[in-house]
């Protein structure tokens, strides 16, 4: 029986080049190929690297001739960067995406697509389920544009599944990744000196960890299943014990003044913002409930919403000069807990 | 002994500080002067001091609804007092909530400003059953969107009021408690103390239905004459977006002093829970049966309500 076939958009990102890194592992694999603009960061053994631009209708011509099986989308962008203002982002997240669902229409040998999408669909409010299921998707109001791509896009995800029922697609929906060395304005955030927070609010978080944020769209890529999947540590926790018990100083601001304050202050010390959808996770929060991730994905997740931050926490002290100013040490000097 | 280590600790701050000041003296830098002066503190002090220390390094556990079982503790001597001398609440039938398990608690609703009642419930639970334990309630989702009350709401228990959050709770084997009537009951003017209004669209029944959650109904006087409430400021309400903005005698002439509840005097009576086991497995879908459960439960409720009025004779003076 010939090995599986397996084409990674994005292979420049964080996320393609670890999956990348992952399956060339696998005996099962025979061929993988990485599709992106740029070359992946980290050398890779065995991952043909084809550049093509995601947004242009060339993709209709390389996909096929790669005779692939299954395709994994892991290039959507989650944030504004500088050099990628927010309407390249709608480009590459919705068009680019369309141009990807045109290009497996054409792939003849495709069995399986999995797009790496995110937990935003289901938006951040003050009164909501405190679990989304996966059925949940569009019951509160779009608020950003963001959200409204990633709706966007998933309704093309859907359409395609619906036009070509043999091809088995699968949306995964991530809540924020978290990670030692992982770089994303998250967690640049919780690495200031004195993180700012929204004054009254104390949000209640997923944050996965990147590995467990690797092992699922591994999973996912090796037996997928049909329609959308939550990608979320079990659990929950609330910004402020994240702060503690990372031994972060908080600076609590008005909420209208967080988000002008942050990108002001994320200009000064490589934050960089955190826009619409990063300030109203942290006034509100999110939950999503990872039932299908564990049953049906068959993955489960090593860390749990709390050991994601106690890993991060120990692995990276943060940005500050001297010993700790927090609280939590000197009275814990004080009292004789912490030496 | 809580009250023994308030009297102690100002002398104990003094020695404290004496015994810093003999460190400096010695010639010690100031941090290790106050680490020798801290390794003497008494016990009592010290104790205080590692639970403070060890809640600031995050060394505590939120479960996955954000309920922070030791900040709820924390708060408690606070109700605990509006409970026993304030309000002197009188429950009776507390063995009809069930020591394990799931329990779907519906009572009315009352309390214009803040309504205290689901607080006093908690309260009645974790001091006079022989099996304590925390109840949940679904808190209107108004709350939700408000700073600090939002985030102390969550922590003691409260979970915005949504039939998924209740399912996902009693699939938990967790006790619920709802208020049906919502803000219709608490936004009731005091000429209609007690009257129940409507129980909404029976989606508490639904989820009892579903999870085959036994319901306990709970009759509660005396929460409806804490903000009597006269009339509603109407513009304002719409303007910050509230349900209603509640006009009492006191409030809000006194300013903050308005908002401090009057004594009534409280009893609460909890009923034999209504068993929902027996009904098919699509019963949750009949809305025939749902209303009548409602009904069942609302009528029950009502009838505690006019007896326990009759027994509590005045409102506001407690029986010798």
């Amino acid at each position: 029986m010939p090995g599986r076939r397996v084409v990674i958009v994005g292979v420049a990102g964080h996320w393609g080049a670890e999956l990348a890194r992952r399956l060339e592992r696998d005996p099962g694999v025979d061929y993988i190929a990485g599709i992106d603009i740029e070359p992946p960061p980290v050398k890779l053994e065995r991952t043909d690297f084809i550049e093509a631009d995601i947004r242009s209708p060339v993709l209709s011509r390389l996909l096929p001739a790669t005779e692939a099986d299954t395709v994994v989308h892991c290039g959507i962008l989650w944030y504004p960067e500088r050099g990628r203002p927010a309407r390249v982002l709608h480009d590459v997240n919705v068009i680019g995406t369309l141009q990807l669902l045109a290009a497996c229409e054409r792939t003849s040998t495709l069995q399986r697509l999995v797009v790496r999408g995110s937990a935003a669909i289901y938006g951040c409010e003050g009164a909501t389920p405190y679990f989304f299921t996966e059925r949940m998707a569009r019951t509160l109001p779009l608020r950003t544009r963001f959200q409204r791509d990633v709706s966007e896009l998933e309704a093309y995800v859907e359409t395609c599944a619906r036009r070509h029922p043999g091809l088995v697609c699968c949306i995964l929906r991530y809540q924020p990744e978290i990670g030692p060395d992982l770089d994303t304005p998250l967690a640049r955030y919780l690495e200031l000196p004195v993180v700012p927070t929204q004054l009254g609010w104390d949000p209640r978080l997923q944050l996965i960890h990147a590995d467990d944020a690797t092992g699922a769209l591994e999973a996912a890529a090796r037996a997928p299943v049909r329609g959308a999947v939550n990608v979320a540590p079990s659990g929950s926790i609330s910004l402020s014990h994240i702060l503690r018990l990372a031994r972060r100083p908080t600076l609590p601001i008005p909420h209208p003044l967080f988000g002008p304050a942050l990108e002001r202050l994320g200009r000064r010390l490589g934050a960089g913002p955190l826009y619409g959808d990063g300030v109203r996770m942290l006034r509100f929060g999110r939950g999503v409930d990872n039932e299908r991730l564990r049953a049906e994905l068959e993955y489960e997740p090593r860390f749990d919403a709390e050991g994601a931050i106690r890993d991060f926490a120990a692995k990276s002290p943060g940005r500050r000069v001297g010993p700790s100013l927090h609280l939590g040490d000197l009275t814990g000097r004080l009292s004789g807990a912490v030496r | 002994m809580n009250a023994q280590a308030q009297a102690d600790s100002p002398q104990a701050v003094a020695d404290f500080l004496r015994r810093m000041r003999v460190g400096i003296e010695d010639g010690l830098d100031p941090m290790s002067a106050a680490n020798r002066a801290a390794d003497e503190l008494p016990q009592r002090l010290a104790n205080v001091a590692q639970l403070v220390s060890r809640r600031l390094r995050g060394e505590y556990h939120e479960d996955e609804w954000g309920f922070d079982e030791e900040f709820a503790e924390a708060v408690y001597p606070l109700f605990e007092f509006l409970y026993e001398v304030w309000w002197r609440v009188e429950a009776n039938g507390v063995l009809n909530v069930p020591a394990h398990g799931r329990a779907l608690l519906v009572s009315n609703h009352a309390g214009a400003l803040f309504p205290f009642d689901a607080s006093m419930i908690l309260l009645s639970i974790m001091k006079q059953h022989p099996l304590p334990r925390w109840a949940r309630f679904l808190v209107l989702d108004w709350a939700f969107v408000l700073p600090f009350i939002s985030a102390f709401m969550r922590r003691v228990g409260g979970v915005p009021a949504s039939t998924h959050n209740a399912a996902r709770l009693l699939g938990q084997d967790e006790l619920v408690m709802v208020f049906p009537e919502g803000a219709k009951g608490t936004g009731k003017p005091f000429s209609e103390r007690y009257r129940l209004q409507r129980f909404g669209r029976g989606g508490f029944v639904e989820v009892a239905l579903r999870t085959r959650a036994p319901i306990v109904p709970v009759a509660v006087v005396g929460s409806e004459e804490i903000y009597p409430k006269l009339g509603d400021a109407r513009p304002l309400a719409r303007a910050v977006g509230a349900p209603f903005v509640p006009v009492t005698p006191t409030f809000p002439w006194l300013g903050p002093l308005g908002m401090v509840p009057l004594p009534s005097k409280w009893r609460m009576e909890f009923c034999e829970p209504i068993q929902v086991t027996d009904y098919g497995p699509d019963a949750a879908e009949d809305r025939r049966l749902l209303f009548d459960i409602s009904e069942q439960v609302r009528e029950t409720i009502q009838g505690k309500l006019y007896e326990n009025l009759v027994k509590r004779r005045s409102a506001f003076v407690s029986p010798l």
